[in-house]
């Protein structure tokens, strides 16, 4: 695999799962939120 | 002061003071004091940030150590291999007490499932962080090493920072990655900062408040990244004062970071209102400092002998 494929694939990788970290957070926080 | 000083004086912190916030946070659990929560979880977020420039000082002392006789290769690559798992499980248990001190803001309480997390996270962290402890007084202690000795080293550090430094795609990934957690962190930590400081005063301090995790996400990312470069060529870093300034300004944007995570004067700071002196006091230092980072960090090249 081309360098640069490789390595656009693997940063899009981690920004997804780090994206979905922070929704996930986000997500739990608001429902707590909306409960309290 | 060398860095083999620098060491000596930082490697009983993470152990020691891993005891002490582990003991307080097991403390509040059962006492169920609020306080004492707030105060372990602040003391393991501190400990997982004094872990850093311990575990660099370490590559140094490592230079001033291995020419010196009874010293052992095999022993320091063990301690390094067992430092560098020790670190990443302090770094994960300062994560979560960040977002402990977090939640603690805006919920008014930490859920159960994060105490449960970081009750695990800092037992396992404990017992690494001690393992590494010992094995690094291994090196110059002869009368506390085991009778046989070690006979193949835990190389991990070693293998890991061959792994990045001989994979071709490793490099440019995690400088790409660490771009994406800087532009992460300072977005939303400018944001906060210029809030502070009388910009866009329509909205709370409390909105903005719910983006930290965002943020404290970017350094994570950082934090990993930064450290893959570390261990891959430790010593383009470990000569390099430039990097070391960045490191300090790090630890202090750290601890700068709890003011607006925790305590009361931000987090009351409504629409419309202006802030208080002391925070913004603390909203021009954080953002000076993380430009500081963020020099010191482009600097590298240019300023002493990294690159």
């Amino acid at each position: 695999m081309p360098l640069a494929l490789a390595v656009v694939l693997l940063v899009l990788g981690v920004t997804v799962l780090v994206g979905f970290a922070g929704y996930l957070v986000d997500r739990s926080t608001a429902h707590q939120e909306r409960k309290d | 002061m060398d860095l083999a000083h620098l060491h000596l004086l930082l490697n009983h912190f993470p152990t020691i003071g891993t005891i002490m916030g582990g003991g307080l946070f097991v403390l509040s659990l059962i006492t169920k004091s609020d306080d004492l929560k707030r105060a372990s979880l602040v003391v393991l977020l501190g400990i997982s940030l004094i872990a850093i420039p311990t575990y660099i000082t370490g590559n140094g002392a490592q230079d001033a150590v291995k020419s010196l006789p009874g010293v052992s290769k095999t022993l320091i690559e063990t301690h390094e291999g067992a430092a560098l798992v020790a670190l990443g499980f302090i770094e994960v248990t300062g994560a979560f007490a960040w977002l402990g001190l977090w939640q603690f803001r805006r919920l008014a309480r930490v859920p159960n499932w994060n105490l449960a997390v970081i009750l695990v996270l800092t037992a396992v962290s404990l017992g690494l962080m001690a393992r590494a402890s010992n094995l690094g007084g291994e090196i110059r202690h002869g009368e506390i090493r085991a009778e046989q000795g070690i006979v193949a080293p835990d190389g991990l550090a070693r293998t890991v920072g061959s792994f990045v430094t001989d994979t071709r795609w490793m490099w440019p990934t995690c400088e790409t990655l660490h771009f994406i957690g800087l532009s992460l962190l300072m977005g939303v930590a400018f944001l906060v900062d210029l809030r502070v400081l009388g910009v866009v005063k329509g909205v709370s301090f409390a909105s903005l408040h719910r983006l930290l995790p965002w943020a404290a996400l970017g350094f994570g990312v950082n934090v990993i990244t930064g450290m893959l470069f570390f261990v891959g060529i430790p010593g383009q870093y470990i000569h390099n004062t430039t990097f070391y300034w960045k490191m300090a300004l790090v630890m202090l944007a750290g601890l700068n970071a709890v003011y607006f995570t925790l305590l009361e004067e931000p987090w009351e700071l409504g629409p419309k209102e202006d802030a208080p002196l002391t925070a913004k006091i603390a909203a021009a230092s954080a953002m000076l400092l993380w430009v500081g980072v963020m020099y010191c960090g482009s600097m590298l090249p240019f300023l002493g002998n990294a690159f």
